[in-house]
């Protein structure tokens, strides 16, 4: 349904996310992670034609039949928040601050048709899917009047309101307090006709997603079924960052990767990852690619 | 919100009493007795007394302040010493004048400053946004003075289009009451649509950056829909704040501007009553004008709170 | 994050606005240090003979109706502004510093609330007013000009004394110099004042800007610099009579003045970016 390929992501010469692939199919959920300036919000955004001014997208992505990269805002507009619909980081300043919650629920099938009382009726129905205490109170309330957890949930009704085919959710849940979280990760597993999950948090992605594609410096690195990747990681890289998470087995070694990411346009040539891997060797300046059925990787010495 | 409007008004109504005490204690610390200024320096001590009595200046300071205060609240501004005229009407003659050129300023400064500004936003990295920051840097630098004898020289002297000075009213001739205001509008509204758009384009460009914009965007707003529906109303939030400093700028501006076309406005009649040493015209102008700023301030305090939920 | 970056990189890094800022208000203070030792010609020497001398033969840019030298009135009206400029925001910023970090450092005392609704009332009597006011108890001139538009620009100050001092008062390191116990006036001299200062180096700039434009106003209307001192908004009110035959008289005092205001502007708008990015959160007051 989804399907990306040679995504690169540019601002200014610099490539922030380079030749990323991958598909997305109907009902899937797949998990994006990365540590922050790997390039996956950016991947994300490029999807939604969101890019901040002077960064660009090329590359080839397709919602079923629509190009969604390299296409004129005109044409993508009408896709948004109707197919292919997004949540973001921030619930606290994601919502207009001087428009009632129930007005910036209907806008968004308005805008895409539906007649004013349709969606009105209708936001009161999304506004209880999202598990939102007195919806109609809610409707009525503005933004300052929600708690953060609140908002996000009024976010992830308004993505859900045109039924799209595909729900993006950029680190939903990390500005969110533990508790809230794990409610709102549950919700967006139960409601989500297939899901596009970033984040950081190698647990989240675990309890979310059945796929996962790991990214660093702007490339995957690594992609698969959660199960395999999370107890068999061949790329150094998903490997330290598991054993960084303690989510292995007590015992193994190499609790955090060594150095940090570097800032972007500042990662080695070739591989990557190759000025902080353990295991790197002169073959590694020459680019690996992403090889494997089900479960790829991009490494020349793959962990066993 | 009613809680908020009543506070306000409370304040309103205390800083316009407060003003006055001022505006009436500094004008009492004036050297020279009006009923001696009024007889000159032959007069004899009796005919001072006696004019004094008259005036009613004999009696304590709090006395006339109540009396002239008291006068105010029923739109009495009392009696010239000089002109022997009351000094209420010609308030309000000249009030509804400089009125009209204030708010015709304001007219024009937001005319071009609303699209210019929004327009130097959405496109600040074009060189015309940037041609239009630049023009509106050096719009600051001029004072409405200045402006209006540039204005003077290039369509009254050189185009010979239009009047140097002078106000018909609007009652004698509605096309020359236009034209004689054209200018003084002008004066006013290039300089003050220049302050304001800079500040236009900044509220623009902050709220182009906000989380809630890209939500529009992300719900398939195009950007420039995203802006009209979500930004436009944020950004005003501050551009209202700075409004009413400016409508108060204006009000002083306008002294200015009438002096320099020949208005006859509450400025004209200010400087007039300076001039003749007219103590209680001058009080009367001055309470006036700072009464007006405190009721803009007023004003945009409360469309403040109207425009944001938050204050509610 | 995009946003970030680049303020970061614009911190410390001169841009053209300040470089054109700092340049104008050079120009100013250097003809007016100059106008000390040399001008042309006395810019106060009536000469009938002279009298709307054209440019040339050693009078550059003329001579006005009494046949006083153009120039040379301009580069001493140059002192005149900057007088004017330097005691007004002098005023201002000694009466509303102290003011507008007391108002900050006990933002729910009653004394906050006092002085920010003085503040509110004192805005209400603009420069002008205050001037006319002044003027007619103790004679204008320059003294009572300087004196309202430092009163009048105390407000600006204040606020943004305020609202800068709000912001310091919750960092780290206010919190633990309180927590030592520290008493408030060394916490007001060493920690908040070293904070702001930036801020109000910033507002300083912009006030001179309008004290500038003020000071020519009024002596535009007769209630600044009397004569014969020179000084451009009276040069302006001269010329205006003359604006039909000898419309340059009206031209230089108006450059003269725009590029002083200007190079303020600039220099103000350009110290905030270059000193501190954040500062973008408080406006200079106008």
């Amino acid at each position: 349904m989804l399907s990306v390929e040679g995504l690169t992501v540019r601002a200014d010469a610099t490539d922030l996310v380079h030749d990323v692939s991958f598909a997305i199919a109907p009902g899937e959920r797949v998990g994006l992670i990365g540590e922050s300036g790997s390039g996956k919000s950016l991947t994300a955004l490029s999807l939604m034609g969101l890019l901040p001014e002077g960064v660009t997208a090329a590359g080839r992505a397709r919602l079923g039949e629509r190009d969604l990269v390299g296409v004129p805002e005109s044409r993508i507009k009408g896709l948004r928040g109707d197919e292919l619909s997004m949540v973001f980081q921030e619930p606290m300043t994601a919502l207009n601050p001087l428009m009632r919650i129930g007005a910036q629920v209907t806008e968004v099938m308005t805008l895409h048709g539906r007649s004013r009382q349709e969606a009105r009726a209708r936001s009161a129905e999304l506004l209880e899917r999202v598990r939102l205490p007195e919806p109609a109170q809610i409707a009525r309330a503005y933004p300052h009047q929600l708690s953060g957890g609140q908002r996000q949930r009024v976010m992830l009704a308004i993505a859900l309101a045109n039924e799209p085919r595909l729900l993006i959710c950029d680190e939903p849940t990390t500005a969110l307090d533990v508790t809230v979280q794990k409610q709102m990760l549950e919700l967006i597993a139960e409601v989500a006709p297939a899901l596009l999950f970033i984040t950081h948090d190698l647990a989240v992605v675990a309890s979310v997603c059945e796929r996962v594609l790991v990214m660093y410096g702007g490339r995957v690195v690594e992609s698969g079924p959660i199960r395999e990747v999370f107890t068999r990681p061949r790329h150094r890289y998903t490997q330290g960052l598991l054993a960084a998470s303690k989510l292995t087995p007590r015992g193994t070694r190499l609790p955090v990767i060594e150095g940090g990411v570097p800032a972007a346009g500042r990662f080695p040539g070739g591989c990557v990852f190759r000025n902080r891997c353990p295991h790197a060797t002169p073959e590694c300046e020459t680019p690996p690619a992403l090889t494997g059925d089900g479960h790829a990787f991009a490494c020349w010495h793959p962990a066993d | 919100m009613i809680l908020y409007l009543l506070k306000r008004l409370a304040v309103l109504l205390a800083s316009t009493a407060v003003a006055a005490v001022a505006v009436f204690a500094f004008m009492a610390v004036l050297p020279g007795d009006p009923a001696e200024i009024a007889l000159g320096v032959n007069a004899t001590p009796d005919a001072v007394a006696e004019l004094r009595k008259q005036f009613g200046t004999d009696r304590p300071a709090v006395a006339q302040f109540l009396d002239w205060a008291g006068g105010l609240l029923q739109g009495d501004f009392g009696t010239s010493y000089v002109t022997s005229s009351p000094i209420g009407p010609q308030i309000g003659d000249r009030l509804g004048v400089t009125l009209v050129l204030v708010l015709g300023g304001m007219v024009v400064a937001l005319v071009l400053a609303v699209p210019l500004g929004t327009f130097a936003a959405v496109r600040h990295r074009d060189p015309l946004g940037a041609a239009i920051s630049a023009a509106s840097q050096l719009g600051i630098a001029i004072p409405a003075f200045l402006a209006g004898i540039l204005l003077v020289f290039v369509f009254a002297v050189q185009a010979q289009a239009l009047p140097s000075g002078g106000y018909v009213p609007i009652a004698e001739s509605p096309g020359e009451w236009l034209r004689s205001l054209l200018l003084p509008w002008l004066s006013l509204g290039l300089v003050q649509g220049a302050v304001l758009t800079r500040y236009v384009r900044s509220a623009v460009l902050d709220v182009m950056r906000e989380d809630y914009l890209r939500t529009a965007r992300a719900k398939g707003r195009g950007s420039t829909g995203a802006l009209w529906r979500h930004g436009l109303r944020n950004a005003s939030i501050p551009v209202v704040t700075v409004l009413g400093l400016q409508l108060a700028t204006l009000l002083i501006g306008a002294v200015v501007v009438e002096r320099v076309f020949v208005i006859p406005g509450l400025g004209d009649l200010l400087l007039n009553g300076v001039a003749g040493r007219d103590l209680l015209l001058v009080q009367g102008v001055v309470m006036v004008l700072v009464a007006a700023v405190l009721l803009i301030n007023f004003v945009v305090d409360v469309t403040y709170h109207l425009l944001d939920p938050r204050l509610r | 994050m995009s946003r970030r970056t680049s303020a970061k990189a614009n911190r410390g890094r001169m841009n053209a606005g300040l470089l054109a800022g700092g340049a104008l208000v050079a120009l100013v203070v250097l003809t007016a240090l100059v106008s000390f030792f040399w001008t042309p010609h006395d810019p106060t020497l009536v000469d009938a003979a002279g009298k709307l001398r054209e440019p040339g033969g050693g009078y550059l840019l003329g001579a006005d109706k009494f046949g006083r030298d153009t120039f040379s009135q301009l580069m001493v009206g140059a002192r005149t502004t900057l007088y004017v400029g330097v005691v007004a925001v002098g005023i201002a910023a000694a009466l509303g510093v102290p003011l507008g970090m007391a108002a900050g450092m006990t933002p729910r005392g009653w004394l906050s609330e006092l002085i920010m609704r003085v503040n509110d009332l004192v805005f209400a009597f603009p420069a002008l007013l205050l001037a006319v006011m002044l003027g007619a108890v103790y004679g204008a001139g320059t003294l009572t000009a300087m004196i309202a538009i430092g009163v009048a620009t105390v407000p600006a100050f204040a606020r943004v004394a305020r609202a800068a001092t709000l912001q310091v008062m919750v960092t780290d390191y206010i919190l633990a110099a309180r927590a030592a116990g520290r008493r408030r006036g060394a916490i007001a001299l060493r920690h908040v004042l070293p904070n702001i200062g930036s801020m109000l180096i910033v507002q300083a700039s912009v006030s001179f800007a309008i004290a500038i434009l003020a000071e020519a106003a009024l002596s535009f209307l007769g209630f600044g610099t009397r004569p014969p001192t020179p000084s451009w908004g009276r040069m302006l009110q001269e010329s205006q009579e003359l604006l039909f035959s000898t419309p340059r008289l009206a031209l230089w005092p108006g450059i003269a003045i725009a590029l002083a205001v200007l190079g303020f502007n600039l220099l103000g708008d350009g110290l905030r970016d270059f000193l501190d990015p954040k500062l973008r959160r408080i406006r200079a007051e106008r």
